[in-house]
């Protein structure tokens, strides 16, 4: 039984280790849009602001960057969605010598690199526009076309996934059904097929919104006049951080959480509903099932409603809230720690000058002995023997001058350690 | 018309069935099969300016190929070692990061198909959130973590392990931990799936046959997930070999990985034929490796993307 336990508990910590690794970063993230310094920490905690939500959306380029998602999108939804379901069809119908080909084909664009159909992409239709005689620019060469149609080369093939798995439990009987009673094929497949496709339709448009929303390895190279909010986010991010991205991290986070709770609370309540539609007798099936209360039961929509609540107060709080004597406070602090430690850094120069002197007077070839010879790390001075001889020597060094231990030279250059290495 | 076109068009009606035909064809020939087809062939072609394509140099050559081997012509070195270099390197690499997450990701796979319960379903959404953030921001957050006041520095120093912080993005920590990152759903998923339909009847018979659990797995449960494995390895090692935001995000100032080279040609240099040449052997050495390691280890293209 021991044994069993032990299992049991190695199982919970790595399941720990495992969330912590997948939902730690994005934790860590979202705090740092809420601290104050401009460069994103989480540590140390300054003060609580909501300054770079502001921030954010004054910026004309992120929201220009999301308008230009949101068309991407859209025109990605319509043309994956439509080429996925004629390509899922097709599949249930083709010749079966070709299945395994026409299946290698369509499924090929998930397993090339993004980077590959972008260029794929590119170099295409400027031939394309090259052959017909079109300037650099008609509507194929605008960044627009060629990111949904990079896109859509392999959002298609996501979206056939999704579909043939649906298409797979349904009967052809029905559509012969409805041309015997005499619909017409468009017809049949509007009023019989659709309808039953319906729910697979519309989880292969929000997936295909969600990887466009995202993508950046093909939209790069096609993005042209046109960049999306992931280029543009790419762009900030490469050339300097601010904690205004984290905000926008933060929002789609919570819009994400909010996502997935409306879904979930949705799928609990439709199960609640037929599981009480099983029990119900002929009485009040006949008459109105008692449909039980939303949050009743349902962990899902009880996260949701301390979600919202929690929401509304943020924002509330955020509308009166102002952090301006918090950092007031924050950066006196700190004017008064840089001053203390210059005037430690004061006192040390000038006592260390006094015993040199003194020290030189007593013994003057002992200043010129030699640098340690297990110095050979690339740090050089920060192991060095001042370091350990006189700690808060160390520390004033790293709080007047903090890059100067990064240097490849150490504290070999620095005044002081010859002044240390004769006493 | 030949009999079978006129058998689709019978059965699925003229417009309805020209449409179908339209979208496929659009689709597998005019995005999938002409696209690389053009891509290939712009490789072998020099870089000229615009008004000299069509003219008389335009002429095939190998030019492309030699350079990413032999690098510039009267270069001082007889290989182009960088570009080389950072080729293998991203092989390699990439080949790590799919071990590493197939390591971390099998027993979670596992213990989410074979366990049942409410929280299961607690675990899966979890899992899922992360991945519908961008993976732009995603590696953003890494790099929080990772950086030289990140949480980790902060904590490491603060605990006395390190004197100093220590420089993860230098030392490629942050960006194999970044690529690990961004494609764990696509290894568990496939996974999952496949031990999801794993009778538990066959892992309690081979216990009550004294099979200690490392047997257990590996005669058992590794054999019937085979198909989810390899799908998931094929899709990590493809997407972060060709992965381009992670390493210009996380990456050192020094390493670069292959699709950076590639990015560079087509940005910096606008030599579009070396970087059509260069991701055609991205493309043609990933597909080949994973069409090796299927050969090896038996498993059928069809069950890619279950």
């Amino acid at each position: 039984m021991t044994s069993d336990k032990i299992i049991r508990v190695s199982i919970w910590v790595y399941l720990g280790i495992f969330f912590a690794y997948l939902l730690g970063p994005l934790v860590i993230m979202s705090i740092t849009a809420f601290n104050s310094p401009s460069f994103p920490r989480a540590t140390p905690w300054e003060c609580l602001t909501f300054e770079w939500f502001g921030a954010l959306f004054q910026d004309e380029r992120i929201l220009n960057g999301i308008k230009n998602s949101i068309l991407v999108g859209m025109g990605t939804v319509v043309l994956s969605v439509a080429m996925g379901l004629a390509g899922a069809l097709m599949l249930t119908q083709i010749w079966p010598k070709l299945r395994a080909t026409y299946y290698t084909i369509i499924i090929a664009p998930i397993l090339i690199p993004g980077v590959v159909i972008g260029i794929s992409t590119l170099v295409f239709w400027d031939r394309i526009n090259r052959m017909l005689g079109l300037g650099a620019d008609s509507f194929l060469s605008n960044g627009l076309f060629l990111t949904i149609i990079g896109q859509s080369t392999f959002i298609a093939s996501y979206c056939m996934l999704v579909l043939v798995a649906r298409l797979q439990r349904y009967d052809m009987a029905l559509t012969e059904a409805a041309l015997d009673l005499g619909a017409t094929h468009a017809q049949a497949f509007r009023k019989v097929l659709m309808p039953f496709m319906m729910p697979a339709i519309l989880s292969a448009a929000v997936l295909a919104f969600l990887a466009s929303f995202e993508n950046y390895n093909t939209t790069t190279f096609t993005f042209g006049e046109y960049p999306t909010l992931t280029i543009e986010l790419a762009q900030k991010v490469r050339y300097g951080i601010t904690p205004a991205i984290s905000a926008l991290a933060f929002m789609i986070v919570a819009l994400t959480v909010f996502f997935a709770l409306v879904n979930e609370a949705n799928i609990k309540r439709k199960a609640m509903i037929a599981d009480a539609r099983k029990d119900a007798t002929v009485g009040e099936l006949a008459g109105k099932i008692e449909v039980p209360g939303l949050i009743s039961r349902n962990p899902a929509a009880i996260a949701l409603i301390v979600l919202l609540i929690g929401t509304v107060t943020v924002i509330g709080s955020a509308m009166t809230y102002s952090p301006d004597q918090c950092i007031a406070n924050v950066q006196e602090q700190k004017r008064l720690e840089t001053e203390k430690r210059i005037q430690e850094l004061r006192d040390r120069r000038a006592k260390e000058s006094a015993e040199k002197a003194a020290a030189e007077g007593a013994e003057g070839g002992a200043t010129q002995t030699a640098p340690k010879p297990s110095n050979n790390s690339g740090f050089g001075g920060v192991f060095a023997p001042n370091t350990l001889q006189n700690e808060e020597d160390g520390a004033a060094d790293e709080g007047v001058a903090g890059s100067s231990n990064n240097s490849g030279f150490g504290n070999v250059f620095d005044p002081n350690s010859i002044g240390n290495d004769s006493n | 018309m030949p009999s079978f076109l006129k058998e689709f068009f019978n059965r699925n009606g003229t417009l309805m069935g020209s449409l179908m035909l339209g979208l496929v064809l659009f689709w597998t020939v005019g995005l999938i099969i002409l696209p690389q087809l053009s891509m290939l062939d712009f490789s072998f072609r020099p870089n000229l300016p615009p008004p000299e394509i069509g003219g008389p140099k335009d002429i095939y050559t190998l030019e492309n190929y030699k350079y990413l081997i032999y690098g510039p012509e009267g270069g001082s070195q007889d290989y182009n070692a960088v570009d080389l270099k950072v080729f293998f390197r991203t092989l390699v690499a990439a080949v790590c990061v799919t071990l590493f997450n197939l390591i971390l990701c099998y027993p979670i796979a596992y213990y989410l198909g074979q366990t049942k319960g409410n929280h299961i379903r607690v675990f899966a959404l979890m899992l899922i959130i992360p991945y519908w953030i961008n993976e732009i921001l995603r590696a953003f957050a890494l790099r929080i973590i990772f950086g030289e006041s990140g949480v980790i520095n902060t904590l490491l120093v603060g605990s006395g392990i390190f004197d100093t912080p220590f420089d993860f993005i230098r030392n490629d920590i942050a960006l194999y931990a970044g690529l690990g990152y961004a494609y764990i759903l696509l290894m568990i998923f496939p996974i999952y799936n496949v031990i999801e339909s794993l009778d538990h009847n066959q892992i309690e018979a081979a216990r009550d046959l004294g099979a200690p659990w490392w047997r257990i797995h590996k005669r058992v449960v590794i054999p019937y997930a085979k198909p989810g494995i390899s799908s998931g390895c094929t899709m990590v090692f493809m997407l972060s070999a060709g992965a381009l935001a992670a390493p210009q995000i996380l990456g050192g100032p020094s390493s670069l990985w292959f699709t950076q080279l590639i990015y560079q040609q087509f940005n910096d240099n606008s030599d579009w034929p070396q970087g059509a040449a260069y991701a055609i052997v991205l493309l043609v050495t990933c597909i080949l490796l994973v069409l090796a390691l299927m050969r090896v280890f038996k498993v059928n293209m069809g069950d890619i993307g279950k």
